[in-house]
């Protein structure tokens, strides 16, 4: 006669009935008027939600909805500066004062008027915590209070790009007393004795469609609506952003009902997406690009000095294959680092491969045999196909490149120190106005022009026109001259101009893609 | 009297050795996290800021990045004895407010993890012991070579296609359901919280959503548990004073209860400390698949982005965790074992 296991048996059927237990009918959530909208995505930049903190990706869309800037870019026109928090504008003629008249009657979430003291306070604030975002403001040498709704801001130069940057999200405006009541400073020395961060981080202090409630991080954001947002309600009761680092598993989330929107799908998903009959798929044109960079320093690299050398390179990448076999086509290419959707940039202009070309300006350099070089980049699985597919490309003309990759910031810093003489990396704007490149890639002291030892007069030149003209067609003008000059000199190529792959359930409405924020919460319905 | 003066004495011993082997740990990881070749302003100030002198003596002057070496370390360990990690480069927070923060969810993972290994594995290890060469010990050889295989990002993807996408039997990724409301933090452990709040809706859900990346992260040391307990097991069994007790004509589950099982049980146990403290630490995989917002994740993220002070931080509590549970499979040992007592 067998003895009975006990302590096993038992073992198991608690196992069992905590399996039971657990098949107890799903959490209800309590109800709410007006409906929920989940969004999933991948939100590990986010460490603080301080709009004078701030300078990661994630933070761009929650301010843009908990707070106000003074005028914005609208998704159906990114040429056009509109008003926002400012009903109208005047700007001196010598382009140094600009006048703001704010719309009367506005009031912040905690039900205190939206006043000229707050744009003051706000941009005070982020110029002297002097974190990431501050450079935003160096354009700005003094803010005057003339009354409650109007203010008067003068700069240190004139600048095309100022109004681009006041729609910036880092130059929300806050709630000053609020801020100064939870330790938030604008004096000079705010960078040692500001404390209103914490609070910031999980409350918003603006007069935005939407009020930040929790912030758990590497977890979830809530936003709650604020009824009484001056530009009308809000279609959505709540939203509720969700980290899930894993795109198939955020997919699935969507298929199964369990989230309303995704807002970067992997390119080997979309089919899938598109296959379900309830979800939607839509493509935006980000302004977000991979770029090549050679130097021009011969103690780098004698052959990639010679700007004949570069333009055979640029000419020897097959810039098709890589977008088709990469983004699965989804991606474009301009002419040079400046994107397409940015004023003068002609698609048309763009030059893809050239191999007979390419391999005339090798043999007109002195390299028809080739040479060796070696390549740069911050190790990740799209860059290991990038630098595989380079070098399979330029092996073709016979040059030799070996690849070096390194950590990301290790790679940074490497750049930063000018060390490295052929490497490739992304490039995301802070605003919408073409200094955002011309000014980073044109000036031998600055950005990454310094990074490749580029140096001519002739772009730096044509990159001052376009920082300081206001005129639109001198502007554009002088940006088509530059494109010319940086595809003559070719420091840089652009690989190619990313689109984001949007997906979210049939249900929502009212989605408009934008390329610096995304989205604008208050646009959308369910 | 004796036996307990040995424990007592074993257990000081112990602990007395807890201090310097956590300097020796905190020494060797700055060292290390130095010579790495990377500037640590690459990770605080942006490509765009770094050509605004103000912003980059700003952040020198807070991180102290322009004193000595050796000053910087007894910065940090003055500090450590006034219970401060530092603050991480990347969060700008405190660390150990990260490191509280993402700590429960990991413990709850483990624990959760731990049992589910315990619960199936050791009653599994004794059967396949016990009814060695049947079909249960094949099955149980099955199921060990499974989770000792099977790494668990693609075993984590597969159980989510599975039973949450096409069978649609179980929730998918997060601690609680997407449109629900985290429990209000008492511990930070969900199931604790919503239980001492009388929410038994949310308790479930929780329970529910700790199922799958539980089993998922625990299948490895239940193949250990199982293997373990099984290999322990039989070969007390086939020990002498087992051949005497079943002479002696005691009941089967009597040998195996009160003799067999006691002494085949240190290995497991030295086992199952281990587990433990490689599930607390290890679980990066699991936490990134299930959305599940602990310590692993943490970890990897602090060392990719030389994040100094969370490096040594979460190092820190990681050799913590190991030599208190180290501590504990100890005094257990003393417990099981008399022989050990009297060491």
């Amino acid at each position: 006669m067998k003895p009975v296991r006990l302590i096993p048996v038992l073992i198991m059927v608690a196992v069992l009935i905590l399996h039971l237990a657990a098949c107890a009918p799903k959490a209800t959530p309590t109800p709410v008027p007006l409906p929920t909208l989940v969004m999933v995505m991948n939100m590990d930049d986010v460490v603080t939600l301080d709009p004078h903190h701030a300078y990661e990706t994630t933070n761009l869309m929650i301010h843009n909805s908990t707070y106000d800037t003074l005028v914005e870019f609208r998704a159906d026109d990114l040429t056009k500066v509109a008003p926002r928090l400012a009903d109208r504008w005047e700007v001196s003629a010598d382009g140094l004062t600009y006048t703001f008249y704010l719309h009367p009657g506005v009031k912040f979430t905690s039900g205190n008027p939206v006043t000229a003291e707050d744009v003051r306070f706000s941009w005070m604030r982020l110029k002297n915590i002097k974190d990431n975002p501050a450079f935003y403001a160096d354009i700005v040498a003094d803010v005057q209070v003339v009354n409650d709704t109007t203010v008067k801001v003068t700069l240190t130069e004139p600048s095309p790009a100022f109004l681009a940057i006041c729609a910036a999200p880092a130059m929300s405006i806050v709630d000053s007393k609020v801020v100064k009541e939870h330790g938030g400073t604008d004096a000079p020395d705010a960078d040692q004795t500001d404390k209103a961060k914490d609070w910031l981080d999980q409350n918003s202090a603006g007069s935005g469609p939407f009020i930040l409630t929790k912030w758990t991080p590497k977890a979830e954001i809530i936003l709650e609506a604020n009824p009484n947002y001056w530009r009308g309600k809000p279609k959505l009761g709540k939203v509720i952003i969700k980290h899930v680092a894993d795109p198939t598993t955020a997919l699935q989330m969507l298929q199964r009902g369990d989230a309303d929107l995704l807002d970067s799908l992997d390119v080997d998903l979309v089919e899938q997406a598109k296959a379900d009959p309830n979800l939607q798929v839509v493509i935006g044109q980000t302004l977000n690009q991979n770029y090549l960079a050679m130097t021009s320093n011969p103690e780098l690299s004698k052959p990639l000095s010679d700007k004949r050398v570069r333009q055979a390179i640029a000419l020897s990448i097959d810039y098709e294959g890589l977008i088709k076999a990469l983004l699965r086509g989804y991606g474009s290419r301009a002419p040079s680092i400046i994107p397409l959707g940015i004023l003068g940039v002609d698609p048309a202009m763009t030059q893809g491969r050239n191999l007979e070309k390419a391999k005339a300006l090798l043999k007109e350099a002195g390299y028809e045999k080739g040479f060796e070089v070696d390549l740069s980049y911050g190790s990740n699985p799209v860059r290991e196909t990038i630098a595989a597919k380079l070098k399979s490309d330029l092996a073709e003309v016979g040059i030799t490149v070996n690849l070096k990759p390194m950590e990301q910031s290790v790679y940074l810093s490497e750049m930063r120190a000018q060390k490295l003489a052929f490497c490739f990396g992304g490039w995301t704007p802070d605003y919408l106005d073409p200094t955002m490149w011309t000014d980073y890639f044109s000036y031998h002291d600055r950005g990454i022009a310094k990074r490749m030892w580029y140096n001519n007069p002739e772009a730096e030149r044509l990159a001052k026109i376009i920082g300081t003209e206001f005129d639109l067609a001198k502007r554009e003008q002088a940006i088509k001259d530059l494109q010319k000059v940086l595809m003559d000199d070719m420091p840089f190529t652009m690989l190619y101009q990313t689109q984001q792959i949007v997906v979210m359930n049939k249900a929502v409405k009212g989605f408009a893609y934008h390329p610096v924020h995304f989205v604008s919460f208050f646009e959308l319905s369910k | 009297m004796e036996m307990r003066m040995g424990l007592s004495v074993h257990i000081i011993r112990r602990l007395l050795l807890v201090v310097p082997m956590l300097i020796g740990v905190t020494l060797l990881t700055f060292t290390v996290s130095r010579v790495v070749p990377a500037d640590p302003l690459a990770v605080i100030v942006s490509e765009k800021a770094m050509d605004h002198p103000d912003i980059v003596a700003a952040a020198v002057r807070k991180w102290g990045l322009d004193k000595p070496l050796p000053q910087q370390y007894l910065y940090y360990l003055w500090n450590l004895a006034h219970g401060d990690l530092g603050v991480s480069f990347k969060t700008k927070r405190p660390v150990a407010q990260d490191l509280a923060q993402y700590l429960p969810a990991t413990v709850e993972l483990a624990v959760a993890s731990l049992l589910f290994a315990m619960a199936i594995g050791l009653p599994l290890g004794i059967l396949a012991a016990v009814r060695s060469g049947s079909w249960i010990d094949h099955l149980a050889r099955l199921i060990s070579l499974l989770g000792a295989s099977m790494p668990p990002f693609w075993s984590g993807l597969m159980a989510l296609f599975l039973f949450y996408f096409k069978l649609q039997l179980l929730p998918g990724p997060g601690r609680i359901d997407s449109r629900a409301v985290a429990p209000h933090t008492i511990t930070g452990l969900y199931l604790l919280d919503t239980f001492l709040l009388g929410d038994m809706n949310a308790f479930a859900d929780a329970l529910h959503h700790l199922i799958l990346p539980s089993v998922i992260l625990g299948w490895f040391t239940l193949a250990l548990v199982c293997r373990i307990t099984r290999s322990s097991l039989l070969e007390v069994l086939r020990m002498d004073y087992i051949r005497t007790a079943r002479a002696k004509g005691l009941h089967e589950r009597v040998v195996l209860l009160r003799h067999a099982l006691r002494n085949a049980f240190i290995p497991t146990l030295t086992t199952l400390g281990l587990a433990f403290a490689g599930l607390m630490t290890g679980a990066i995989m699991t936490e990134t698949i299930f959305a599940w917002p602990g310590i692993g994740r943490y970890a990897v993220e602090a060392a990719v982005n030389l994040d100094y002070p969370a490096v040594l931080g979460t190092t820190l509590l990681i050799a913590v965790i190991y030599i208190f549970v180290n501590l504990i499979v100890d005094i257990l040992y003393g417990v099981i074992d008399p022989r050990i007592r009297e060491a």
